[in-house]
Order: structure tokens, then sequence, then C-alpha cells
């Protein structure tokens, strides 16, 4: 699109006659050309997922949106469309930028609207094994959470319809398309379904943590430290220390599809999913994240409070505020007999942090599988 | 002009804060469990529901490393109810159906029909709502899985909000 109004600027500058045209004729040729052969180079067929075995085949893909790699480069053009939202300045990606693991950064991102988001951006990785989506876990499956953002007058702020009808009057669209579902009907659910697709390929399974579990990749003595204390419930009657981190995140996903309050607040300001259910002991209960990438993905927790991992352990070691609704693990859990937090050490808050460092997958974050398939248009479209 | 509009934005402000207001006022609810998948009858588990079942008690340790008395109403009891095929019919392809039991944390745990069937087994599992007479604490209940002898706590599970009896795929 950018191209296209580039040549029409050049065509003002021209004189009328024959040479126009000449130049008409001769960009309908550069743009078609450039066009098939991007058509050309669409792949097409069954998407075959690859991910390590002991990520294990518990994955959601509904029977109604089978992954195609036709449908997952769709969905990928969509994820990027700045067209689907209503003042055409933003896409899926501008809260989800790939190098910060898809999230934005932000403790809140602004919409179209220029009003916050009420929630922290959360990271997309190995989202073909999630089953509730949002801190709240309120959606069901992917392509039921894409609509939220896509229609939210706070965050892309534009309908499925007008969506729909934006993209029917692309060049490009209604032909992918129809590569996609058959025929070049373009609405809201196949734009979802599309997004979806291309988020079921968002798979890390290449962070230091992967290669040392297929014995690629030898700890440090600090990471081994970090690893054990993150593994560990503290039991200071029999020596043991930790952090008891794994019985939320433990798993090779570091992500187990829990909800917990994790004493923030004694009142929380947001009630998370108290405020789907009205249970009082759902108070302040979110989502347990994924702690892939967590490097890349600050700010932290479901209001983007803390700005670091330090602050993050800190909370966890000495700030759990207590009310009723929380969660019962982290009460009481001490190093120390007798004690009313964590404690851990300065050193070993260091180690831990080590650990969490193994987490992150460079080869997720420059994948170009992920990056923005609207910019190798642009750059076909030229030669 | 001004009072005009100072007017209408009180009046807009009120009408945005009485959700809230209410939401506040209204009593907390309850927490209940609803029994779904493949029974005949769904039901929604509270309180007053499972009053009507013989109460039996269950003696377990607990983390705390001492013994407990849990009371509440066998599993296969409130799954009889729902229509469940145990007893007689607990043969053939029903051997491959489970119970899949829901936390309110998102925790999940299974059970093989074949486990909570008297005719298979003299261990007691029950749905408790009281521990050593006593409702459960807020973070375990108001209801949880007891599994009598399990070594394990892990299928006590807590807080517990969905059951769902399903097929093998």
């Amino acid at each position: 699109m950018h191209n296209r109004t580039k040549l029409y600027l050049s065509l003002k500058k021209l004189p009328r006659g024959k040479g126009c045209v000449m130049f008409i004729l001769l960009a309908f040729i550069i743009i078609l050309s450039g066009w098939s052969y991007i058509n050309n180079t669409i792949e097409t067929g069954a998407y075959n997922f690859v991910y390590p075995a002991n990520f294990g085949n518990r994955i959601q893909i509904p029977a109604d949106n089978p992954t195609t790699k036709q449908g997952v480069y769709l969905g990928r053009m969509l994820f990027y469309e700045t067209k689907l939202s209503a003042n055409n300045t933003l896409s899926c990606s501008s809260c989800h930028e790939q190098r910060k693991a898809f999230t934005d950064g932000r403790a809140f991102s602004p919409g179209v609207d220029h009003v916050l988001t009420s929630r922290n951006s959360m990271s997309l990785v190995n989202l073909l094994w999630g089953r509730k989506f949002f801190w709240d876990g309120r959606a069901t499956g992917l392509e039921e959470q894409a609509s939220t953002p896509l229609t939210n007058p706070h965050e892309m702020g534009q309908s499925l319809e007008a969506s729909a009808k934006k993209l029917s009057q692309t060049p490009a669209y209604p032909a992918l398309f129809k590569l996609v579902y058959g025929d070049e009907d373009i609405n809201g659910n196949r734009i979802t379904k599309a997004i979806a697709q291309f988020e079921r390929t968002l798979i890390s399974a290449n962070s230091r943590y992967d290669q040392y579990l297929r014995k690629a990749y030898q700890l440090t003595a600090d990471e081994l430290k970090g690893m054990e204390l993150f593994n560990n419930a503290p039991q200071p009657d029999k020596g043991i220390r930790g952090a008891n981190c794994a019985h939320c995140h433990g798993g090779v996903k570091t992500y187990m599809e829990l909800f917990h309050n994790n004493g923030l607040d004694s009142i929380p300001k947001d009630a998370g999913i108290g405020a789907l259910t009205g249970l009082a002991a759902d108070r302040g209960r979110f989502k347990v994240p994924t702690l892939r990438n967590i490097t890349l993905t600050a700010p932290y927790m479901h209001d983007g409070r803390f700005k670091t991992l330090d602050e993050v352990v800190d909370h966890y070691s000495e700030h759990i505020q207590e009310s009723a609704s929380l969660s019962a693990f982290l009460r009481g859990e001490s190093n120390e007999p007798g004690g009313q937090s964590l404690k851990l050490l300065p050193r070993e808050k260091k180690q831990i942090i080590a650990f969490l460092n193994m987490l992150t997958d460079s080869a997720f974050i420059n994948n170009p599988d992920f990056t923005d398939p609207h910019l190798l248009t642009t750059k076909t479209k030229q030669h | 002009m001004k009072k005009q509009f100072l007017i209408a934005c009180i009046t807009l402000l009120s009408f945005t804060a009485i959700p809230f207001i209410s939401q506040a006022q209204t009593a907390e609810k309850q927490a209940i469990i609803k029994v779904s998948g493949e029974v005949s009858t769904p039901l929604t588990i509270d309180a007053a529901f499972l009053q009507k079942f013989t109460q039996t008690t269950v003696t377990r340790k607990d983390r705390d490393g001492k013994d407990h008395t849990y009371s509440g109403v066998i599993l296969s009891e409130i799954l009889k109810n729902a229509g469940v095929t145990l007893g007689p019919e607990l043969k053939g392809e029903n051997l491959t159906k489970y119970l899949l039991v829901e936390a309110g944390d998102g925790y999940q745990v299974i059970f093989a029909l074949a486990e909570l069937d008297k005719s298979f087994t003299d261990r007691t599992i029950i749905l408790a709502d009281q521990v050593d007479g006593k409702p459960l604490a807020p973070g375990d209940g108001p209801y949880r899985i007891i599994v009598q002898d399990e070594k394990k706590p892990a299928r006590c599970i807590k807080q517990v909000t969905a059951m769902q009896v399903h097929f093998v795929k």
C-alpha cells in the first residue's frame, strides 16, 4: 500500500500523454509480477507443529480451525495489519512485539483513543497448549480471545465487520482469504481464526533451559543453585532452602495454567477473576503467566507494577500481602523456622534470577517466521 | 449553563457508579460445583444439596502430618444422582470413562470411574465440606475431595468448582 501511494505521487508529477500511459502500464506490470511472485511463494497444506516431546501433546486446536500453512501466513499478515484498527495505526504487534517476546514494555498500553488498557499486555508464547486466555482466563480459545483487542474501543477499536470491509477493499486480501478458506468472503470469524492459527505457531523451545534439559548445555554454579531454589519448597527443619516457584511455574513449559492471588494487595484494585465470578475466594486471582523469556517481558504482574525481576523476587521473598483470598501455599512459607515470609538471601535472589535468565530464547525472538510479512512484500514489490 | 453541565456530569457519574456500589452491596456469591459431561442429569451442587445425602467421614493425614477427620458425601453417590454409569452399569466401554475434577485455581485431577465404585474398591472418596467438625478453611473449601489412604495428597483437590465425566477419546 505504501508503495502504491508513492506511485500515485510520482504520477502526479508526470506530463499527461503517452508517457503517462506507458508509465501506468509499467507500474501495473511491476505490481502484477510482484503480486504473482508473492502468491506463488505462499506455501499451502497442513501445518506441521514442531516441539519437544517433553512439552506433551495436550495441544488445543479447534476442529473447525485446522492449522494450514496458508492460514498461518494469512494470520501473520493480519497480526501485523494496521487496517484492523479504527485509525489504521495499531496492529496486534503494537502491544505484542517479537523482540520483547510479544509484549510491549509498558505497564498499560494505549489504544486508538489513547486510553490505556486496564491490564498489562501478555506475552504470546506456547499458546498451542493454552486453554484459558487473558489475565482472568475468561476466553476459552485463541479465536475467542483475538476478537477482544480487535474490537475493544480502548485497544484497536474497530468492529470485525468494519475490518472485514476494509480488507475486502485491498488488492491482496481477497485472494489470500480464498487461498485459506476456499472463497473470497472476508468476515470476522475468518479473521480471528487466521490470527489464532498464526499464534499457535509461536513456540519457544530453545532457551538455555531447554538446551539444558536435552543435555546440550551445562549449568553454571549459580544457575544450578537458582534452579534448585526455583524447584524446592522451603523446609527449614530439614535444612532445605527454596522459593517454591515451580509450585505454579513448574514443568518444562514453566506454565501450568493456574490462577492465583499472589499477595500483591490486601484489598486489590482489580478483582481479577473475582469480578467475573463474584466469589470471595477469587478476589485478586489472576493467571499465573509463563516465565518463558521473562527477562524480556518487563514490567511484571497484571498491572505492570514491578519494573524489574529483582522487585518481583523481593515481592515473593518479603512483601506478600495477607488477605482472605491469598492463595494458601503462599501463606507462612519461609526459609526460617517459624518465619512468616520466604526470607531469601540476597545471593539466593541473584541465583534465582540467573536461572530465570536461562528462559530467554533468542531463536524465538529472532525467528524470521514470526516477523512482519508486510515488510517482505514491500521489498519484493520494489525489485 | 455551567450548572446544567455539572448536574449532567453528576448524573452520569452516579449512573456509572451504581453498578459498582450494588456489586459491593450484594452478598458474596456462594461457591457451587457443576457436574456435567457423560451424565443424564447435570447437577449444581451447593451446601443444601449435599445435606440430602448420608454424611460419611474419612480420616487422613494433612500436610501438617496430623490426622484429620473430614466429613462429606461419597463421591459416587453424587455421581449416581447425576446418572453416571456406576454400579451394575460400570462395565464394557463405560470402564473407559473418567471423572475430571477442577478447582478454582485451574488445577485439575482425574479419577477413573472404577476408582470411585464400591463394587471395585472399598477405598472411600468423598466430597468433603467439613474438617474436624468445622467448615473447611477458605483456601481449602468450601468443597474438597478427600481420598482415603492415598499416600500423596495431590488428588485431594481443594476449592472444587467443577466435575465432568468423559469418555477417553
